[in-house]
């Protein structure tokens, strides 16, 4: 290949890469927001926690591995505690109590940040099996870039089978058509909605821990992603992985290949493609009307 | 005996220029060099050199051996109030920590010595802390409870031009002094923005962007094709706007081969870096801040783009140490704080450095002052320290808090740091006229030339600053508004 073609082939796997770890963070949003309802503005926050805990974690066993393992699990407990002792009671008042509850806990989890990791921003090396370039059709790409692509798709076939071939994700799927039915049938739906919530904010760690090696790992983290992680949910549809799947790759390849041909338009197409999605389905590309 | 006199002065005045140009032929030659542009930006008049009102006397410092920055002996009562106005809390809290050390330093000292006299009674200076958290409306709201409340005589600021306004406008409705040591926006002291209890101590957008053009053009002679990627805010298109500027002043031959602007915080650098692999640059030129400076160097090095970067905020120890030295050689960055090489020329410099930098070692325990990033009280930490420090030397010389009085002291003051460099403050639109300097990053057992004392490197783990040279002030003078009333008809110098 001519390096022109080259360039545009990497161009769209930049994009890609960057569309799978905003799918990641996205799909966790939509399983607690899209499928649940519960507003949650401190799912940035936990994506942030995840990256400290990944540096905790890697600072004391030495291993990228066992922090993609760990963090992601304890940022789940995290988000088990919020939704048992907090979210629970407040969502019977609607989106407002979540609202502010939610940016009341990512306020929290800011502060207790500094408290234990200081202002510094931390460093987070990329393991050394995953360092480097690989050479594919001539075309030199990191490797670790595709690594986060791979991830991405594991947990999206992971998610769809546990929603799709399980019996859990059938009573969740029945339990966001209908609690009250379910929960008629003996079903614990307090227990399995803190499941769920707790499987939204490990996907949120698992992006935490993704992105944290290419990434300065600082106070701030939260806010550099989570505003996109809401468009894409709320573009692709509430409660579609499919379509946060699809948005998530769309805004990838929008961001990429903006910056390469209209680059001073870049962060506008993303916010148009939403518009225009939105304005022709209001629900969102894979949504449905309720 | 008087033609004796006279044959001895001449010899060794030629023996002393002599001795000096074996010694150090760059020294000279760029002297020589510095003094021809004087002359040419003079309109042919020699400047005799600036007559120094004060300087930094690191024999006069008070005993430093208490201080610690996160636990400050702050003096309470009639005092010259600071309010150091920075974020201290949100995503750039740091910032506002850096500040705090480096301003209760130099505030320490001076309430060692006894504090200054002013208005016929000795005080002391208190230092006190207003977050402004990064946002406009809490800017105004703390610096005006500063000024009405606590009464302060002095706002001192801050991370961001927007924020920097703000703090001069209310400097200017209470007539109070502000000082602005971080914000580099020329605009703050343009027509619309000036205000004469402002003081920008600091050095400017278009200063840096001509620094480094002049810089390329003159010392290194080697790049020419450049690519231009800052951050899109009025900073990061003024620091382009600089370079642009000084290539076609100073290095028309020069290329730029790609110009982009990208949003603050931005995650994902890959295309951009992709659109730079293609470009054929030989140097990326950004302006770029923390934490989107570390990740643009971060990911570039990633994929295996090993271009410098010609920069002024790269120079965070934490991450360039995970950068590590190889990454991190060949960067080139600019600094309102540098000096001449070596950094320490005479034992006062020396002890200066090690009066920080044991108590680093020894006395502070508490994060983030125990950290690598306040290891040195070089860099911009030294910066803001030197600049309180003036700021304080004014104060003294005004023997008054009265802002009228400062201000009379201050417009044309000449103050000198403790690097020895020359600071001179332009009366006309409260600009600081200064030389600046360029380190390239060389590996740890070559920073010898810059940190000539034991153990004879900035840091072990990364390429910090080895040769160092010097734009002199003539070539980089600061951005004057012909508009401001007070500027009409005068040169770059501030005289007429």
């Amino acid at each position: 290949m001519d390096p022109t073609t080259l360039m545009y082939v990497a161009q769209g796997i930049h994009g890609l890469a960057y569309g799978m770890v905003l799918f990641l963070i996205a799909a966790g949003l939509n399983v607690i927001f899209g499928m649940m309802g519960i507003l949650n503005l401190a799912h940035g926050a936990f994506f942030m926690l995840s990256a400290y805990l990944c540096y905790q974690v890697l600072s004391i066993t030495g291993s990228f591995w066992m922090a993609l393992l760990l963090a992601p699990v304890f940022t789940a407990f995290f988000g088990i505690l919020l939704e048992r002792f907090f979210l629970r009671k407040v969502h019977v008042m609607g989106h407002m109590g979540e609202l502010i509850l939610t940016v009341g806990i990512a306020s929290i989890i800011m502060a207790m940040v500094k408290i234990f990791w200081g202002t510094e921003s931390l460093h987070i090396k990329i393991p050394p099996i995953l360092a480097g370039m690989v050479s594919i059709g001539g075309l030199d790409y990191p490797i670790y870039r595709l690594f986060m692509i791979g991830l991405a798709v594991v947990v999206m076939v992971i998610m769809t089978l546990l929603l799709y071939k399980t019996r859990l994700g059938k009573i969740v799927r029945a339990a966001v058509s209908d609690r009250d039915m379910v929960n008629a049938l003996g079903i614990n739906i307090p227990l399995v909605f803190m499941i769920v919530f707790g499987v939204g904010t490990w996907m949120a760690g698992v992006a935490g821990v993704a992105i944290a090696p290419i990434l300065t790992v600082f106070p701030g983290l939260a806010d550099q992603v989570g505003m996109d992680a809401f468009i894409v949910v709320v573009t692709g549809g509430f409660g579609s992985l499919l379509g946060a799947f699809i948005v998530s790759i769309i805004f990838g390849l929008l961001s990429s290949y903006g910056i390469q041909f209209l680059s001073q338009l870049a962060p506008v197409l993303i916010v148009g493609f939403m518009a225009i999605v939105l304005a022709i389905r209001p629900h969102g590309l894979f949504g449905v009307k309720e | 005996m008087k033609g004796i006199g006279k044959n001895i002065f001449i010899f060794l005045s030629v023996f002393s220029f002599f001795s000096l140009t074996i010694y150090s032929p760059s020294a000279a030659m760029a002297a020589a060099k510095a003094d021809k542009a004087v002359k040419a930006a003079k309109g042919g008049k020699a400047d005799a050199g600036p007559k120094v009102h004060a300087a930094f006397d690191v024999n006069k410092m008070g005993d430093m051996s208490a201080f610690d920055p996160a636990n400050p002996v702050i003096p309470k009562g009639d005092t010259i109030k600071i309010a150091l106005v920075a974020s201290f809390s949100g995503p750039a809290a740091l910032v506002g920590q850096i500040y705090w050390a480096s301003v209760l330093w130099a505030a320490h000292d001076i309430n060692k010595r006894g504090g200054i006299l002013v208005d016929g009674k000795k005080k002391l200076i208190e230092v006190i802390q207003a977050d402004h958290m990064s946002k406009p409306d809490q800017t105004k709201k703390i610096c005006e409870r500063m000024v009405l409340q606590e009464k302060v005589h002095v706002l001192w600021g801050t991370d961001g031009s927007h924020l920097m306004k703000v703090i001069n406008e209310v400097a200017n409705k209470y007539k109070v002094i502000a000082i602005n040591t971080a914000a580099l926006s020329d605009d703050l002291m343009d027509a619309t923005n000036f205000s004469r209890y402002a003081f920008m101590s600091s050095f400017q957008t278009d200063q840096i962007g001509r620094g480094f053009a002049y810089y390329y053009a003159q010392i290194k002679k080697k790049e020419k094709k450049f690519y231009i990627l800052c951050q899109d805010y009025m900073f990061g298109r003024a620091m382009a706007d600089g370079f642009k500027k000084g290539l076609k002043e100073f290095y028309p031959e020069a290329e730029i081969v790609g110009e982009d602007y990208h949003k603050l915080f931005l995650t994902d650098f890959a295309p951009y870096l992709e659109k730079i692999k293609a470009s054929g640059a030989e140097v990326i030129y950004t302006g770029d801040w923390i934490p989107d400076a570390a990740n643009l160097l971060k990911q570039s090095r990633q994929m295996g783009i090993k271009l410098p970067f010609a920069h002024i905020f790269l120079d965070e120890p934490n991450f360039l140490h995970e950068v590590g030295v190889e990454g991190t050689n060949g960067l080139v960055q600019l600094s309102q704080y540098g000096t001449e090489n070596p950094a320490f020329k005479n034992r006062e410099q020396i002890k200066y450095y090690k009066t920080w930098n044991d108590l680093w070692k020894s006395k502070w325990k508490t994060a983030p002052y125990n950290s690598r990033l306040f290891e040195h009280p070089t860099g911009n930490i030294g910066s803001y320290i030197s600049q309180t420090y003036w700021l304080l030397s004014v104060i003294e010389r005004a023997k008054s808090t009265d802002p009228e009085k400062i201000i009379k002291v201050w417009e044309g003051d000449t103050y000198v740091y403790s690097t020895g460099k020359i600071m001179r403050m332009r009366p006309c639109d409260h600009k600081a006229i200064q030389d600046l300097h360029i380190f390239e990053f060389v590996p740890p057992e070559q920073q010898k030339v810059s940190f000539n004392i034991e153990p004879y490197y900035w840091f072990q783990g990364c390429s910090n600053a080895g040769p160092t040279f010097t734009i002199p002030a003539a070539r980089v003078l600061p951005l004057m508004d012909q508009k401001l009333d007070r500027c009409a008809g005068k040169d770059n110098w501030g005289a007429y």
